[in-house]
């Protein structure tokens, strides 16, 4: 675990902190239903971050309905998206591709521009990748299976990232999301672009014509990322290891964490339960192995060859109790495993480079696929 | 434990980054951040949202008031923030949330509207909801809608329906004023969209609806910040096959010839295309096709006639209308801001650069009929190219109109205008009004770019434009950079702003309609490869270049809401293949894109300055 570093910023600001709960224990009296206490996540993130996370935060409220719809065209309408673009910006250009017509399948890929190519020919969007080990990473956006696209500009900022630090080809799927579209889809659609990823042979490294896949995801990326990595493996392809970044699982009983900071960081635990509502199948519960991988209804991964996984589990964020359920799952099944357990962070760290979980972050990715070469 | 990290921006000291634990910590990266330019924070900013960095604490106060009140009101109060109310620019983040709270404040009686002094609504299912302008469909779609949310097929949001009638959308229905369904657009496939579509224009005929239209209040001025850009070159790849690379590589490589003026080579290479393209499928096929056409002509000098052939243009322009969304966006879009620009007015005067067959007025006067408080009186001057066999053009579509508006008891006045070019126009033609009296709405679809073509031109139409003082200026455009000095760059940028434009038309029913803007963009295609200096009409420029222009020139942005947003995107499912199509929000600014490549840019502005108009 490497979290011990960060304890010592924690007692520094410890007085500035008891300063802000003794206000928020003073105020506590007008908090309504949704009981959210804003002081006490503002003095854990830097303040654009928490602006970030609140507008989110607030712009969903408004989005999720009761009855579990969704209204999706403010949804789209209020969610910043960036283009493809084959200008290279800071050396990492991209460019869409339609995989799936059927289902309107888009990914995004992003790819390092070379210093022989500084300005990607359109005809060469496809051209060999040039080495002998290049990580391929597939990565999975996240949204809680509702919000957020390929296109989004936190996630096009978050896979430009990866490029850099990885060497690495990032291929991001704008699968179909919930409630329009319900278990399985995202998955399907991460199955259909992993297929096709490990098809393309431009995609190949040079040392074994093979194309060195990694699957990525934050929050219910993550939780798409383990679930393709299961057929995958299923399906006799390798996968060279797994990235979840605050992976989205839970389960059907109410975890300590749940209920300790529910409201406390951003996410209420009613709003991860519409979320689940609408992603899982009608009439599931919390304990269907979507959800819940190795809970009751899940399945072991004993003898199968799973990839090794980095899981990344922010200790503010409130189902981390199930993620590192999920840590142990897999350990106990014999399944490599390393797990990053950032002390300090809320959900969303990783989407501005301002604080330390970020850069602690990065460098371990950065470790994990290259030490494959 | 090395970093790279050159990557990021801002750079971070390196030495603050780890185990130096201070207690402003926070604010040792607010610091930085206020070091970009314009003091915004540019860690958001590349995120897609404008905050000052010295707006920042304001901003979380704003949404910590937020939480408090939507924590004291009920359900019912938020709701109302996502389904009625209507957002513009959410990348101000700072005026989006203050539209919120004055929206939520005060909470206790609902009267969204008391600023611009209309009664609103009751809440009543049949009534419409106030600034939820809406469906472009009957109420009886709605009604099917409403009972299909709960089993989760395809979700068409919210029982908020108004009535702003759109009917004249689907096209010439009521435009020739016979009532003929569009069947031919609803058969074919068996995706639920198009299931739905056949629904949808059962009833297409029928008097407008008498429910109430609200238009939503005007948007708040927010001062759009402006973060230039440089530019993008947005790329979707539909056709990955072997054959369709090897056909771009010869079409780039014949480019590159002409370009070098080794036009053996050139010559060459178009041969060999043209075998290239019959085997390859689809749309593909189609756009390498005119491309090598325009390239040839290129070569041999054949240059196309002189472009301004509208007799047959109209005809194509039509097909173009029905086959594909790109115009009824755009009239759809620029007349939601014309009709919140309208607001309150008593005598309201379009002057459309672009009137072609008029085919975008009915649906704005139709929804000006149904205003609450009765209609403006509304005036129309329309500029129009000469028509080769002498007919007078214009006036006959002037006379369609007014016999429309006379059947929707819209008090309407005509003119029309032939003019080669708009450069041509001068304000003291247009019998203007004090704008006391007559509110004016300049609207431009696809005609500004033609003038880039002549130098001055554009220059002397936004001058003339602005001493029109109008309300509102609606422009309509490609997104696209078809204008570089460098051919090269104009044949790669075009080849794949048609391919994916083609690639849209190939989910259409009609064979005809499809071949026909098939020829209508050939046209354009052939224009932008083979032809030069003013000749060279289709100089498409992109959205950050228009801004430039338009801003330097004396204009401000005016934002298009969530309102026009969602109409817009429900209108676009209309289309079989309807999936595809995207509509994007933009510094207030609506896109249309396919597959997530945007193609057409609506935009609205108005006078930075009134007073200085008089001068220029």
């Amino acid at each position: 675990m490497n979290y011990g570093f960060l304890s010592s910023f924690f007692q520094k600001d410890l007085f500035l902190v008891l300063g802000f709960v003794f206000e928020c224990l003073k105020e506590r009296g007008m908090a309504g239903s949704n009981e959210v206490n804003l002081n006490e996540c503002k003095t854990v993130v830097p303040l654009n971050t928490w602006v970030l996370i609140s507008s989110f935060k607030l712009a969903y409220n408004l989005l999720r309905r009761p009855d579990g719809t969704f209204n999706r065209h403010l949804a789209e309408f209020l969610d910043r998206k960036v283009p493809a673009n084959l200008n290279p910006v800071d050396g990492v250009f991209s460019f869409d591709v339609l995989i799936d017509r059927a289902t309107g399948l888009l990914c995004r890929i992003y790819r390092p521009a070379t210093a022989e190519e500084p300005e990607p020919n359109i005809v060469e969007l496809e051209k060999p990748v040039v080495g002998d080990v290049v990580p391929v990473i597939i990565f999975f956006h996240g949204g809680s299976f509702a919000h957020s696209s390929a296109n989004s500009a936190i996630y096009d900022t978050l896979c430009r990232r990866l490029v850099g630090i990885c060497k690495a080809v990032v291929v991001s799927v704008n699968y179909r999301r919930a409630p329009e579209n319900r278990y399985p889809c995202a998955y399907d659609d991460g199955w259909t672009a992993f297929k096709w990823v490990n098809s393309r042979s431009w995609l190949q490294s040079q040392k074994d014509s093979k194309v060195h896949i990694y699957l990525a995801g934050d929050s219910s990326g993550g939780n798409i990322a383990h679930h393709v990595a299961a057929r995958a493996v299923e399906s006799g392809i390798d996968v060279l290891g797994n990235i979840l970044l605050n992976p989205m699982f839970g389960g059907q009983e109410r975890t300590e964490s749940e209920m300790r900071l529910d409201g406390k960081y951003f996410v209420t635990l009613r709003d991860r339960d519409w979320y689940w509502r609408a992603f899982l199948p009608e009439g599931e519960n919390r304990d269907h192995p979507a959800c819940n991988p190795f809970g009751p209804n899940g399945r072991s991964l004993e003898g199968i060859k799973f990839p090794k996984s980095l899981v990344v589990v922010a200790g503010l964020d409130l189902i981390q109790d199930w993620q590192l359920a999920y840590v142990e799952g897999l350990r106990k099944a014999g399944k490599e495993v390393k797990l990053l357990y950032m002390e300090q962070a809320t959900i969303g760290f990783y989407l501005l480079p301002n604080n330390n979980h970020f850069h602690t972050v990065m460098d371990e990715i950065s470790e994990f696929v290259g030490s494959d070469c | 434990m090395k970093r790279d990290h050159n990557h990021l921006q801002p750079n971070p000291d390196p030495s603050s980054l780890r185990g130096a634990p201070s207690t402003g910590k926070a604010k040792v990266w607010d610091e930085e951040s206020a070091q970009q330019d314009c003091g915004m924070d540019e860690l958001l900013a590349v995120l897609g949202y404008k905050v000052k960095t010295s707006d920042m604490a304001e901003v979380a106060r704003k949404l910590e008031q937020l939480e408090e009140v939507m924590c004291n009101v009920q359900d019912d109060g938020i709701s109302h923030l996502a389904s009625e109310t209507v957002h513009y620019n959410p990348s101000d983040l700072s005026t989006w949330l203050e539209s919120m709270l004055s929206e939520l404040n005060p909470p206790s009686t609902f009267d969204p509207f008391g600023a611009a002094g209309t009664a609103a609504a009751a809440l009543d299912d049949s009534f419409l909801v106030p600034a939820e302008s809406s469906t472009l469909t009957t109420l009886d779609f709605d009604n099917i809608n409403r009972k299909h949310q709960k089993s989760g097929q395809q979700i068409f949001e919210e029982a908020s329906c108004s009535d702003y009638d759109l009917k004249a959308i689907p096209g010439k229905a009521i435009y020739s004023q016979k009532t003929q369904p569009q069947t031919h657009d609803s058969s074919s496939s068996s995706t639920p969209t198009n299931v739905k579509s056949e629904k949808r224009f059962k009833s297409t005929s029928g008097p407008p609806s008498p429910s109430d239209i609200f238009p939503p209040p005007p948007p708040p001025a927010a001062a759009s910040y402006g973060i230039p850009t440089a530019s993008t070159r947005p790329v979707v790849l539909v056709d990955s096959q072997e054959n369709g690379i090897r056909l771009v590589h010869a079409l780039m490589a014949c480019a590159e010839a002409v370009q070098q003026n080794n036009l053996n080579l050139a010559e060459a290479l178009v041969k060999q295309i043209g075998f290239l393209a019959i085997s390859q499928a689809g749309a593909m096929r189609k756009v390498a096709t005119y491309f090598a056409e325009a390239l040839a002509r290129r070569i041999y000098r054949f240059y196309p006639q002189n472009p301004l052939d509208h007799s047959f243009s109209d005809v194509l322009h039509m097909h173009f209308y029905e086959t594909c969304p790109y115009l009824k966006f755009a009239h759809f879009t620029a007349n939601q801001a014309i009709l919140e620009a309208f607001e309150g007015k008593k005598r309201v005067h379009v002057i459309d650069f672009s009137m072609n067959q008029g085919m975008q007025w009915p649906a704005l006067m139709q929804a000006l009929a149904l205003r609450v408080g009765g209609p403006p009186a509304f005036r129309l001057t329309g500029f129009g190219p000469p028509s080769h066999d002498n007919s007078d053009h214009l006036q006959e579509v002037g006379c369609k109109l007014a016999q429309f508006a006379k059947k929707i008891h819209v008090e309407f006045e005509y003119r029309g205008f032939v003019a080669n070019s708009l450069a041509d126009l001068d304000a003291s033609m247009l019998d203007l009004r004090p704008s006391e009296v007559e509110a004016v709405a300049v609207n431009s679809v696809f005609e500004l770019h033609k003038l880039l073509a002549r130098p001055g031109a554009i220059d002397k139409v936004f001058s003339v434009v602005k001493q029109m003082k109008p309300e509102l200026v609606t422009i309509v455009e490609q997104e696209a950079n078809h204008n570089g000095p460098v051919f090269l760059d104009r044949f790669t940028e075009s080849l794949h702003f048609y391919s994916t434009l083609f690639d849209s038309l190939e989910g259409s029913v009609s064979s005809q309609d499809k071949v026909m803007s098939e020829v209508y963009l050939g046209k354009q295609i052939c224009n932008v490869v083979a032809c030069e200096g003013v000749d060279r009409i289709e100089g498409h420029e992109s959205l950050t270049q228009w801004r430039n222009r338009l801003s330097t020139a004396g204009f401000s942005p005016v934002h298009l809401g969530s309102n026009a947003f969602k109409q817009a995107s429900m209108l676009l499912a209309l289309f079989a293949g309807g999936d595809g199509y995207g509509v994007e929000e933009n510094n207030g600014c609506l896109m249309l894109g396919w597959h997530n490549r945007p193609l057409i840019i609506t935009s609205a502005w108005k006078l930075t300055n009134k007073t200085t108009a008089i001068s220029q």
